[in-house]
């Protein structure tokens, strides 16, 4: 039993902002869906399943909404189905959709990642309503204190990632936050949140979703012809592992090679640096960027942050990261995973607008979740056999 | 669903057309076709029929009203699906499949589902002189509470106990040898039960690994308003590091990796008897010197 | 000869936990006991399980990402392929199920764990309706059942004293199970004289409150083969959804489980001897039976089925798990299990199993 080839034919967001309160929540969802809809030249009755990722329902205060939101993503009489991994939702969400497709079970299936954290307060789910919550940020905090230590970084490499994916959402029509005027200065001035993150070092909380349409061989193929190139999964992968344990490392987990190594087995890549285009990557803090590209092997040990400090991982540079703003630009959580996904999937279909890396041919998606314990990551490409086999 | 909160604000009923039905409570899109439905608004009602019905006899704090009711799925004259809400009939024997009911509608209005109080039994609806709504809906406001009560598992009550009793206990996994605390039941790498035979008094003193200092931001519940530490301590003598930990009277500013720390134990003005973990305050600097062991950062388990 | 049974996933073991009103333990803790148990019972160690998936719901344990202690239960170091549904462990076993038709691994397990002691079930699941027209109301999970009750006795399709004797049948059935909570020789006369909860429904024709859990082991056909003597087939698979909005529908019908009925294959194959359902109330039963177009001669919920034990977010598992002991212990050869999920029956799914041919 292997699995069948998936094309990504449709990608859809919303607008990203701090309160989409101009819609419901069916709305939000729908907004992206349709999107993604008419990107594939679909309609809703084309769609034969659903699959729909958002964390904690705490943060909008409905539980299990894909109850009521069956209507909203046409589901009715559809099977339909909702996965919540944490930060990495997004990601599972997509490769979960994926595998339907790959195993044959159904031929055109949406999925769904949405967070709408203003109907709620994010700081109260996260910290379970009660006080001094240290919120991720906090919990992260140390994490990048030891990345800092080990790697030798210079201090300026967390703001300069900031500035990087700042000036990034600038290009991004999406994206949530677009600060203008910002400088190296401006995020170093800003103040300390979590030591050592600072206020511009870090996410948003957004509303927002993001819908991918996923569909067989056949359809890829119709749409390549039709003129809407599509993206192939080369791989993906999942890895969890518990939250802490003595000889535990958080900053460099066993879980993120694991991953990384899975898919780049699956995908034929055999130097993610050289083979791998561009790359977006979950960073909802500025030091998990360095942090990122070394735990995933892209960077060697130590070697992660001089490639932020070259202005390697710029629009413009040899390995691009986070061309789209990232989550340091626009933060639903649900829907950032598969949002990283999605734009990973538009590099390779040259659909990146402003913010395209040129002549894109393989893209690498990741998210993370909870204690930087759950991962998921997908590679995509505009060929199914991008490394000549 | 703005239109449909507008019109309850104002006293009335809508629904909404899609293909050949009139859908009540409008919906925005079609749940056969999955399209996004034209805002073709039809009045209906105001009153209805009973479709199907059951009897609260003790209303929860949630439910619309605070005696007994029925809860019906009433079809609206002109609709041809039903809407959910209360029936205030008064007793369990005037209600019955088929009734007819009419809407009583609240005095106060803001563009709620609840602006209609209950239905009533008959044709007749009890309208009232309070104002509609000067814009259209857009917004509503939904808050709940849910209360959960949790027992607490046996290794954290032993853990609270010995808290009471001013040690820090530790449990040692039979298999690894690994050291967990605060009343952690198992081993997530041997996946084997910590009982009482494992446990085992920790060093109250260590060293500071790593740190963060957080700056509070307000949210329901929030009980801090200036910047905090918390600090990982690496126990001298085991392997094992508290995470997130609380400072005493320590100022942010001489938090730093290599500090070396002690347990503090509330005072007996200051005990609790009812809450044991209180019992546990946070750690405060001892005046030792520094652990200058490089690299000690990078302990966080 | 061919396998005929080569492109399918197997279970090859399970457990489920004690059925409890109220458990000291926490989550995790019910859901390594139940992994433990499961992997033994497929004679294999967490060490041979390739992927997990578990089905768990935030608001039911009261907490933010609550299913994350819940790794720490399956033994994921070395780090796993793990998943996690905001849904029972039914639908967690149908990921676990799609993963290993992807036919790069082989054994995975699924899990589903719940605590509803914790909340009162009144107050919580008004929050899973619809936010705008139904929520603000406090319409509870109850009130809902009641308003399905009594568009089906209206319609002749059910009476009450049929619901009190299957409240009888099954609680009577429970007895002879380790995993039931209410149980006992009850009489359908004396149950009808009780007041009414939520007229029409009474005590009787409600679920308890259930704190538990259950794991199943999955495998393809080759390691099933490897590791079992009689690997219990999932022949078909399917679950499907419905409008939300309980006005919209018609509560007499249950249409998404006639579709995952037809999905999964029921007609396509021997009779179904046994069939463990999901029916929490008492009226769901005969609702469901005749929408998965079961016919008389079927057994229902011999295990008592959740009016027995109603783990929220394991019973539909549960119910799988009992339909595959029916296979590997009761001698039947085809038999469903079914589980259901939001208000009246909105989204429902069919597991097909049959023993070896």
């Amino acid at each position: 039993m292997a699995h069948q080839p998936c094309a990504i034919v449709g990608i859809g967001q919303t607008q990203h902002k701090s309160r989409r309160w101009d819609v419901s929540l069916g709305g939000l969802v729908r907004e992206a869906a349709q999107r993604a809809l008419d990107d594939a030249e679909m309609t809703w009755k084309d769609i034969d399943a659903v699959v729909v990722g958002k964390a904690p329902d705490l943060f909008e205060g409905v539980m299990k909404p894909e109850l009521y939101l069956s209507d909203a993503l046409g589901a009715t009489g559809k099977p339909m189905f909702r996965v919540h991994t944490a930060g990495s939702v997004g990601g599972t969400t997509g490769i979960v959709a994926a595998h339907h497709v790959e195993v044959g079970r159904h031929k055109r299936v949406l999925a769904v990642g949405y967070q709408k954290q203003s109907e709620g307060n994010a700081q109260f789910a996260l910290g379970s309503g009660k006080g001094a919550s240290i919120g991720a940020g906090g919990a992260f905090a140390p994490y990048m204190r030891s990345y800092i230590d080990r790697s030798g970084a210079p201090m300026d490499i967390g703001p300069m990632v900031a500035l990087k994916d700042r000036l990034n959402a600038h290009k991004n029509p999406y994206a949530h936050l677009k600060i203008q005027d910002i400088s190296l200065e401006k995020v170093k001035a800003s103040p300390m949140m979590w030591d050592p993150v600072r206020f511009l070092e870090s996410c948003p909380s957004s509303d927002g979703a993001c819908a991918v349409i996923f569909t067989d061989k056949e359809g890829g193929e119709a749409a390549a012809k039709a003129g809407r190139k599509p993206a192939w999964i080369l791989g993906s992968a999942v890895r969890s592992e518990p939250s802490s344990f003595p000889g535990r490392d958080p900053v460099r987990p066993v879980g993120a090679a694991d991953c990384a190594n899975d898919v780049y087995k699956q995908a034929g890549i055999k130097n993610p640096r050289t083979d791998i285009d561009c790359a977006e990557l979950y960073v909802p803090f500025s030091w998990y960027e360095p942090m990122w590209l070394e735990a995933h092997l892209i960077a060697g040990e130590g070697e992660g942050w001089k490639m932020v400090e070259s202005g390697e991982t710029a629009l413009g540079g040899a390995f691009p990261v986070n061309m789209s703003g990232g989550v340091l630009s626009s933060n639903p959580i649900g829907a950032s995973g598969l949002l990283r996904f999605a734009e990973a999937a538009m590099q390779v279909r040259g659909t990146a607008g402003e913010h395209q890396v040129e002549n894109a041919k393989v893209a690498l998606a990741q998210a993370y979740g909870a204690s930087a314990q759950y991962f998921a990551m997908w590679a995509v490409s505009n060929s199914l056999d991008p490394f000549g086999s | 669903m703005g239109a449909f909160m507008t019109a309850l604000a104002d006293q009335r009923f809508i629904g909404i057309r899609s293909g050949d039905r009139v859908i009540v409570p409008p919906r925005e899109w079609d749940p056969d076709t999955g399209e996004e439905l034209a805002l073709d608004f039809v009045d209906v009602g105001p009153a209805g029929t009973v479709e199907t019905w059951c009897w609260v006899d003790k209303p929860t704090s949630q439910h619309p009203l605070d005696h007994a009711f029925a809860w019906a799925l009433v079809k609206l004259d002109g609709a041809d699906t039903s809407i959910m809400h209360a029936v205030d009939a008064g007793s369990i024997d005037a209600m019955s499949t088929g009734m007819r009911v009419a809407p009583r509608w609240k005095t106060e209005r803001h563009g709620h589902i609840t602006d209609l109080d209950a239905f009533i039994p008959g044709e007749t609806p009890e309208t009232n002189d309070g104002p509609s709504l000067d814009e259209p809906a857009a917004m509503m406001d939904y808050n709940a509470t849910i209360t959960y009560k949790t027992p607490v598992p046996t290794n954290l009550v032993r853990y609270e106990q010995a808290t009471g009793e001013g040690r820090l206990l530790g449990l040692k996994c039979p298999g690894c040898g690994r050291l967990y605390t605060q009343g952690r039941g198992f081993c997530p790498i041997d996946s084997v039960e910590l009982l009482p035979e494992h446990e085992i008094d920790l060093p109250e003193t260590g060293v500071i690994t790593n740190y963060t200092i957080i700056t509070p931001t307000p949210y329901p519940g929030q009980t801090e308003t200036e910047p905090f530490a918390r600090v990982h301590v690496l126990l001298d003598g085991a392997e094992i590091v508290l995470g997130y930990q609380g400072m005493v009277d320590t100022p942010n500013e001489m938090v730093h990796v290599g500090l070396r720390v002690a347990a503090v134990w509330a005072s007996p003005a200051e005990r609790n008897e009812n809450d044991p973990m209180s019992n546990f305050v946070g750690w405060v600097p001892t005046g030792q010197p520094d652990d200058t062991t490089p690299h000690l950062v990078n302990r966080l388990n | 000869m061919a396998d005929p049974h080569q492109n399918d996933i197997a279970i090859i073991g399970w457990s489920i936990s004690p059925m409890v009103r109220n458990i000291a333990y926490t989550e995790a803790r019910m859901l390594l006991d139940v992994v433990t148990g499961a992997v033994n019972d497929a004679g294999i160690t967490r060490d041979d399980v390739e992927f997990t998936c578990a089905g768990s719901c935030d608001y039911v344990a009261g907490q933010a990402f609550s299913f994350v202690q819940n790794i720490d239960a399956v033994g994921a170091w070395p780090p796993k392929r793990d998943s996690h549904v905001e849904m029972d462990g039914a639908w967690a076993l149908y990921e676990a199920w799609l993963r290993l038709q992807m036919g790069d691994i082989d054994v995975a397990v699924a899990m589903g764990s719940g605590r509803s002691s914790t909340s009162d079930p009144e107050l919580l699941y008004s929050m899973e309706m619809d936010p705008y027209y139904l929520a603000p109301l406090g319409a509870d999970a109850v009130s809902f059942a009641a308003l399905q009750a009594r568009s089906l006795i209206d319609a002749g399709k059910v009476t009450e004293r049929q619901m009190a004797e299957i409240a009888v049948r099954t609680r009577k059935a429970g007895k002879d199970s380790p995993y039931s909570q209410v149980t006992g020789d009850f009489d359908a006369d004396e149950l009808l004289k009780a007041d009414y909860v939520r007229s029409p429904l009474r005590k009787h024709d409600l679920p308890p409150i259930t704190d538990g859990a259950c794991a199943v082991v999955i495998a393809t056909a080759a390691k099933a083969r490897e590791l079992c003597e009689n690997p219990i087939w999932i022949t078909g698979f399917a679950h499907y959804t419905e409008s939300h909005y309980v006005g919209m529908r018609d509560l007499r019908t249950s249409n998404s489980t006639t579709l995952a009925a037809k999905a999964a294959g029921i007609e396509d194959g021997a009779p179904i001897e046994v069939a463990e359902i999901q029916s929490a109330f008492t009226h769901e039963e005969p609702l469901l039976v005749e929408a998965l177009g079961l016919g008389s001669g079927v057994s229902i919920n011999p295990s008592g089925g959740p009016l027995a034990a109603n783990p929220v977010m394991a019973t539909g598992l549960v119910r799988i798990s009992e339909a595959a002991s029916q296979i590997r212990d009761k001698g039947k050869h085809r038999t469903l299990g079914h589980s259901t999920s939001g208000p009246c029956l909105q989204q429902n799914l069919v597991c097909v199993l049959e023993g070896n041919s």
